[in-house]
C-alpha cells in the first residue's frame, strides 16, 4: 500500500517538472511568433477594418448593400461626389458640368486618370458604366437610379452628353451613388467585377477570401496624391461584442456603426478613439397602407399619440437625433420646422380614440426585424402601445426574410430604415413612398396621389430652390397625415484604435480610407 | 370468490411496488434534491403571482438594467426596465407547460407508435424506418426544420419538440414490447380470446411503464432546454414573452454592463435541467427490478 502510494507521489512529481519545462519553452515560441510579425505591422501601414458580414460583391453594377460599398468605396469612384461638411455636391473624376437645357447635362471629365488596370478614364468608360448600370439585360438592382436617363453620349475623349427623358432635378445626387461609380470596360469585358474589381480608386483589389476577409493594397499609380495606407483588410467577425474585443487587443483596429447598447464599452477602451456624428439614416414606424384599418386616420393619428418617441431616444444612449421629420437633418429638402410638426406624444388622448373607435378588437401584427435597434423598437413600442390600450402581437424575423415579407405587404404595421446614400430627399421619398415602387421598395405600400405630385416635382424640377421647397411640402404631408411615425434618425459612428489618424465618416455611413495614417 | 382474492393480491402487489419504488427513490440524495427543486418550481410557476410583485412584461423605462440586490427588484431589472424575478417566475411557468406539452405530446406519438410496431411484426419495418428517417436529422436541427414550416412561436416548439421525442420513446416502447410479448401471461390472455387492445393497453402498457416513465422525466429536461435553445436562436418566444432562453438571447448584449441579465436565466435553465436529470436517473434505478440483486 504505501508503495503504490509512492508510486504516485513520484508520477505526480515527474509530471509537475515536465509540466514546468514545457513552461518554459512556451513563452520561447511566443516570442519567437512576435517578432516575426512585428516587423510587418510596424513596416507596412495597414489597417483591418471588422464588420458582421461579408461583402455580397464588389461590382457597383451589381450590388447594393452597405457592407459591399464599404469595400467598394475605396476601390472605386464616383463623378460627383457630397462633400461632408458643405453637404454640397462637389465634381471628382468629373471636372465640370453644365445644362444647356434642362434635359441636358455636358460633363466635362478630368484628363489623365487611368483604372487600376491600366485602361485610360475617358467619356467612354462613363458612357460603358452608365449603359450597363441602366441596361435592363443587366439586371441591376440600383438601375432605378439612371432610369430618367435617355441617352449617354462620348462627345470627345474627356466630354460626357446625359440627356434626361424629363427634366431630372436630383442628378448630380444619382451620379455620387456608390452604385453609380464607373468601372473599368476592359476589365469588365474581361473578368468578373463581383470577384475582381476594378475602378481608379486609391486601393486597389488583392485577394478575398470569402466569409473571412478581403485584402486591397495601395494603388501605388493614384492620380489624386500619396495614399498613406499600404494595405487594407475587411475581416468578417460576426459577433459585435467579439470584434470589441478584438479592437481592443489590437487585432481589428476599425469598427463603425456601434450599437448603443455596446457604445459605454467600447468608450471605456484606453486604446479606442469613438466618434459620433448626425447621419441621414432615418428609422420611422410605419403602417402597411394597403391594410383598410390603416387608412383610417384616427388610427394613425392614435398609433402617433401613442409612441413615446423621446423615451426611445434616451435609450439609444446618444447615437439618436430625435425629430418628427422623415427627412433628417442631413438630407437635402430637410427644414427645421418639421422637427415638431408632427403628432406629439399624448397617451391620454390615444387612450380616447382607441376607446372611441374600439381600436382595441384586433390584434396589430408587429413586424420586426431581428437586428439590435429594430428589436429595441419592437418592444418599446410594443409596450406603448399596450398601455394606450392597442393589442401588438410583435413578429420577429430574420433581416432578408423581413424584408421579403415587408416588401409583400404581409403585416400591419413595421420598422423600417433607410440611410440615404445620395443624401437627397427625393431619394427617400420615391423609392419608399411613391406609388411607382408599390411592391418594391415602397414597402409601406404607401399610395397617394397628393403625395406623388409633390415627389414628381421634387424630382423634375432643376431649380434646386424649388426641389427643396417640394421636399419640404411633402415631408410636411407625411406628418400632418401620420403617414409614418419617425422614431429617430441615426448618427453614424465609428470606433477607431488610436494609432489611425484621418479617418472621417461621412453622414451617410460611408467612408474613404485615401486620407488615412497610421503612426 | 377465487377472482376477489387475486384482484386484492393484485392491488396490494402494487401498493408495495410503488412504496418500494418511493424508498429506493428516497434513498438516492440528487434524486431528492431534484424532486425538489421540480416540487419548487411546479410552485413557482402555480403561485407566480402571489409571489411578484411586479407585471413580468411591464416596461419602466426610467429604471432599465438596475444591478441585483436593488430596492424592490432583488433580480434587478433588463434593459426595458422589466423585473427580472417576475420574469425568471413566469419564465418557469412557460418552460414547463411548453415542456409538459412537448413530452406529453411525444409520448402519446412515440408509445402509439412503438407499441403498433411491437405488437405487429408486419408494421414493424415500416413504422421503424420511418423512425430511422426521424433519427437521422439531428435533434435541434429537425426543430428548426419544423418551425421554418410552422413558423415562430411557442406552440410550434412545443409541436417540434414532440416530433423530435417521438423516434427515442418509440425505439424504448418497442423494445418493452417485444420481451413483454413473448411472456407466458401474455399467452395465456391470448388463448383466452383476448382482443388485441385490450392486450396491448391492459397488459403490455403498464408492464412497460418504467421505462417511459423514466423517458418522461429525463426528456422533460431535454425539452425545456431546447425550448430556451430556440428562444435563444429567435425561434421560439417572441418578445416580449419572459422566456429563459430569450432573456439570456436578450441579455447578451449586455454582457458587460449587466451580467445578472445572462446569468439569472442561466442559472435557472441550468437548475431545471439538472433537476430533472438527476430526478430521471434516480428513477431508473428505483424502478428497475433487478436493482435488488444488483445491492
Amino acid at each position: 500500500m504505501k508503495k503504490q502510494w509512492l508510486l504516485l507521489l513520484t508520477l505526480i512529481g515527474v509530471l509537475i517538472l515536465s509540466a514546468c519545462s514545457g513552461g518554459s519553452t512556451i513563452p520561447e515560441g511566443e516570442e519567437g511568433s512576435g517578432s516575426g510579425s512585428e516587423p510587418a505591422s510596424e513596416g507596412a501601414k495597414e489597417v483591418i477594418y471588422a464588420s458582421t458580414s461579408d461583402a455580397v460583391g464588389l461590382s457597383p453594377t451589381m450590388t447594393n448593400d452597405s457592407v459591399s460599398s464599404n469595400v467598394m468605396t475605396q476601390i472605386y469612384e464616383n463623378l460627383f461626389e457630397r462633400n461632408p461638411e458643405t453637404m454640397e455636391l462637389e465634381p471628382k473624376l468629373a471636372e465640370s458640368y453644365e445644362n444647356t437645357d434642362d434635359l441636358t447635362w455636358v460633363i466635362k471629365l478630368k484628363e489623365g486618370i487611368t483604372f487600376q488596370d491600366g485602361t485610360p478614364f475617358n467619356a467612354e468608360a462613363v458612357k460603358y458604366s452608365f449603359d450597363k448600370l441602366r441596361d435592363p439585360a443587366t439586371g441591376a438592382p440600383r438601375a432605378s437610379l439612371l432610369e430618367p436617363l435617355d441617352t449617354v453620349t462620348a462627345i470627345d475623349e474627356t466630354t460626357v452628353e446625359i440627356k434626361t427623358k424629363y427634366p431630372y432635378g436630383p442628378l448630380l445626387a444619382a451620379l455620387s451613388h456608390s452604385n453609380a461609380a464607373i468601372i473599368s470596360p476592359t476589365a469588365d469585358e474581361k473578368q468578373d467585377l463581383m470577384q475582381n474589381p476594378v475602378g481608379t480608386g486609391p486601393f486597389k483589389f488583392v485577394s478575398w477570401a470569402n466569409g473571412d476577409q478581403i485584402v486591397l493594397e495601395k494603388n501605388a499609380d493614384y492620380w489624386d496624391g500619396e495614399v498613406a495606407l499600404d494595405k487594407v483588410i475587411f475581416r468578417v467577425v460576426p459577433e459585435t461584442s467579439t470584434a470589441i474585443s478584438m479592437l481592443q487587443t489590437g487585432e481589428v483596429n476599425f469598427l463603425d456603426a456601434l450599437p448603443p447598447e455596446q457604445i459605454s464599452r467600447i468608450e471605456g477602451l484606453e486604446n479606442v478613439d469613438v466618434s459620433k456624428q448626425e447621419g441621414t439614416p432615418v428609422y420611422y414606424l410605419t403602417f402597411n397602407h394597403s391594410k383598410e384599418r390603416n387608412q383610417d386616420p384616427a388610427f394613425r393619428k392614435a398609433v402617433a399619440q401613442a409612441v413615446d418617441r423621446d423615451a426611445f431616444v434616451e435609450k439609444l444612449n446618444g447615437l439618436g437625433v430625435r425629430s418628427d421629420s422623415v427627412l433628417g437633418p442631413k438630407v437635402f429638402g430637410y427644414n427645421e420646422s418639421a422637427d415638431n410638426a408632427g403628432t406629439a406624444f399624448d397617451p391620454e388622448a390615444a387612450k380616447k380614440l382607441v376607446e372611441e373607435n374600439g381600436f382595441a378588437d384586433e390584434p396589430i401584427k408587429l413586424l420586426a426585424a431581428n437586428r439590435d435597434n429594430f428589436v429595441l423598437m419592437a418592444e418599446i413600442v410594443q409596450a406603448q402601445l399596450t398601455d394606450a390600450g392597442f393589442k401588438v402581437e410583435i413578429e420577429m424575423m430574420e433581416w432578408a426574410t423581413f424584408l421579403d415579407t415587408a416588401r409583400a405587404g404581409e403585416y400591419d404595421m413595421t420598422f423600417l430604415s433607410w440611410s440615404n446614400v445620395t443624401s437627397d430627399g427625393s431619394e427617400m421619398f420615391y423609392p419608399n413612398f411613391h406609388s411607382d415602387n408599390v411592391g418594391n421598395s415602397n414597402r409601406a405600400q404607401y399610395s397617394d396621389p397628393e403625395f406623388d405630385k409633390l415627389v414628381e416635382a421634387s424630382r423634375t424640377t432643376i431649380d434646386q430652390d424649388e426641389r427643396e421647397q417640394y421636399l419640404n411640402d411633402a415631408n410636411m404631408y407625411m406628418l400632418e397625415n401620420d403617414v409614418a411615425v419617425v422614431m429617430y434618425h441615426g448618427l453614424v459612428t465609428s470606433a477607431t484604435d488610436k494609432s489611425i489618424k484621418g479617418l472621417k465618416v461621412d453622414p451617410n455611413g460611408q467612408w474613404s480610407l485615401k486620407d488615412v495614417t497610421r503612426e | 370468490m377465487a377472482l376477489a382474492e387475486t384482484v386484492a393480491l393484485k392491488e396490494k402487489k402494487r401498493e408495495k411496488y410503488i412504496i418500494t419504488t418511493i424508498r429506493r427513490l428516497f434513498k438516492n440524495k440528487l434524486a431528492v434534491a431534484g424532486l425538489i427543486i421540480v416540487i419548487l418550481q411546479i410552485l413557482m410557476a402555480i403561485f407566480a403571482p402571489a409571489i411578484t410583485v411586479h407585471d413580468p412584461i411591464k416596461q419602466n423605462l426610467a429604471s432599465s438594467e438596475l444591478p441585483m440586490f436593488s430596492a424592490g427588484h432583488w433580480l434587478g431589472t433588463d434593459n426595458y426596465g422589466r423585473d427580472v424575478w417576475s420574469r425568471i417566475v413566469y419564465g418557469a411557468r412557460i418552460s414547463l407547460v411548453v415542456g409538459l406539452i412537448a413530452v406529453s405530446l411525444g409520448l402519446i406519438g412515440g408509445v402509439l407508435l412503438g407499441m403498433l410496431a411491437g405488437y405487429y411484426p408486419k408494421l414493424d419495418a415500416v413504422i421503424m424506418r420511418f423512425v430511422d428517417l426521424l433519427f437521422s436529422f439531428p435533434g435541434i436541427l429537425l426543430a428548426m426544420l419544423i418551425i421554418a414550416i410552422l413558423g415562430t412561436s411557442l406552440v410550434n416548439v412545443a409541436i417540434a419538440i414532440s416530433i423530435w421525442s417521438i423516434p427515442t420513446c418509440a425505439r424504448i416502447v418497442r423494445g418493452s414490447v417485444l420481451s413483454i410479448k413473448e411472456k407466458e401471461y401474455i399467452m395465456a390472455m391470448r388463448s383466452m380470446g383476448a382482443s388485441d387492445l385490450r392486450i396491448m393497453a391492459r397488459h403490455i402498457l403498464p408492464n412497460a411503464a418504467a421505462p417511459i416513465i423514466v423517458f418522461a422525466t429525463m426528456r422533460m429536461a431535454t425539452a425545456i432546454l431546447s425550448t430556451a435553445s430556440l428562444s435563444y436562436l429567435g425561434l421560439g418566444a417572441q418578445p416580449p414573452t419572459p422566456e429563459w432562453g430569450a432573456m439570456i438571447s436578450q441579455g447578451q448584449d449586455f454582457m458587460w454592463t449587466s451580467p445578472h441579465l445572462t446569468i439569472v436565466p442561466g442559472i435557472a435553465i441550468m437548475l431545471t435541467v439538472f433537476a430533472f436529470n438527476v430526478l430521471g436517473d434516480g428513477l431508473r434505478d428505483a424502478l428497475d427490478p433487478n436493482m435488488d440483486i444488483q445491492q
